[in-house]
């Protein structure tokens, strides 16, 4: 329908991920799960999905023997959300 | 929101409002500039009581052991609580800004300016606090002006102001200056931003 929209962002859930991560540094997986509301498992595949594109980057630490997983966004990531937006433009503001 | 019929309008209001829920909350970094603070004004007043109670002579021959025990001292008790400062927040923290690794950053490379400076106060052999405390009126005012909180803009033009005023006024006092220096610098600025809203 939208062809010109990356599919891998052009998803409720990742799109929200994706954004997040442009605002900032690092953000940690029980922010995102915080924020979204959305169901860890649901989380987890997103995360999946969005690594496997290489455009964030999962950082998997511990924290008082608890596991603490950061997530950041690469510079494909960054490139790609560029183009998304730009194209997200075409959409809202047709000419 | 279903992912076959997901708007362009719907795709810019889901990036608008985690952009706009963004907030960091500065208020944890005031417990750093609180102890750092604390710790360099009871650091220069004593320096300053001990060259008043000493006097003249014997003071300035003693002065320089004393001075360097005593900065040591409040250093290392500086430096302990920070580690546990920063193991703290970290084991709290969830998100980590871009502008949390500029300041990071930039006290980093300030404290590498203190000990260059140090240095080389000791080879020509002059007074430290006033090129001290124009670095820290540099790092004051640069934090301030990255996490847009104007208090720490005016503890760092505050640093500037006493370190022209440390050329005017004889060697003794300099200690009181920089203890004056670090309550508008430090202290003032560190207990508006604890009170601060999140």
């Amino acid at each position: 329908m939208y062809s010109d929209l990356d599919p891998m962002i052009h998803s409720p859930l990742r799109l929200t991920i994706i954004s997040m991560l442009m605002a900032s540094e690092k953000v940690e997986f029980t922010h995102i799960m915080e924020e979204t509301k959305a169901a860890a498992g649901n989380i987890s595949i997103q995360i999946k999905n969005l690594e496997d594109a290489g455009y964030i980057k999962v950082e998997k630490t511990f924290k008082n023997n608890y596991p603490k997983t950061l997530l950041s966004i690469t510079n494909k990531g960054v490139k790609a959300f560029e183009i998304y937006v730009k194209n997200l433009k075409k959409y809202i503001y047709p000419k | 929101m279903d992912e076959q019929t997901f708007t362009p309008e719907e795709s810019l209001k889901i990036i608008n409002k985690a952009i706009l829920n963004f907030k960091v909350n500065y208020r944890e970094s005031s417990h750093v500039f609180l102890l750092f603070g604390w710790l360099l004004a009871l650091a220069s007043f004593s320096n300053f009581i001990a060259l008043k109670v000493l006097h003249a002579k014997e003071a300035y021959e003693l002065m320089g052991l004393y001075s360097f025990s005593i900065w040591g001292i409040f250093a290392v008790i500086g430096f302990i609580a920070l580690f546990f400062i920063v193991r703290r927040e970290k084991k709290y923290k969830k998100v980590y800004s871009h502008i949390d690794g500029y300041v990071n950053k930039l006290w980093w490379v300030t404290l590498v300016a203190f000990f260059v400076a140090i240095f080389i106060c000791i080879k020509l052999e002059i007074a430290p606090p006033t090129i001290m405390m124009l670095i820290a009126g540099i790092a004051t005012a640069t934090t301030g002006f990255l996490i847009k909180f104007r208090p720490l803009i005016i503890g760092g033009m505050a640093f500037f102001i006493f370190s022209i005023v440390t050329i005017f006024v004889p060697n003794e006092y300099s200690a009181l200056i920089v203890c004056v220096a670090v309550i508008f610098g430090y202290i003032i600025p560190g207990y508006i931003l604890k009170s601060a809203k999140e």
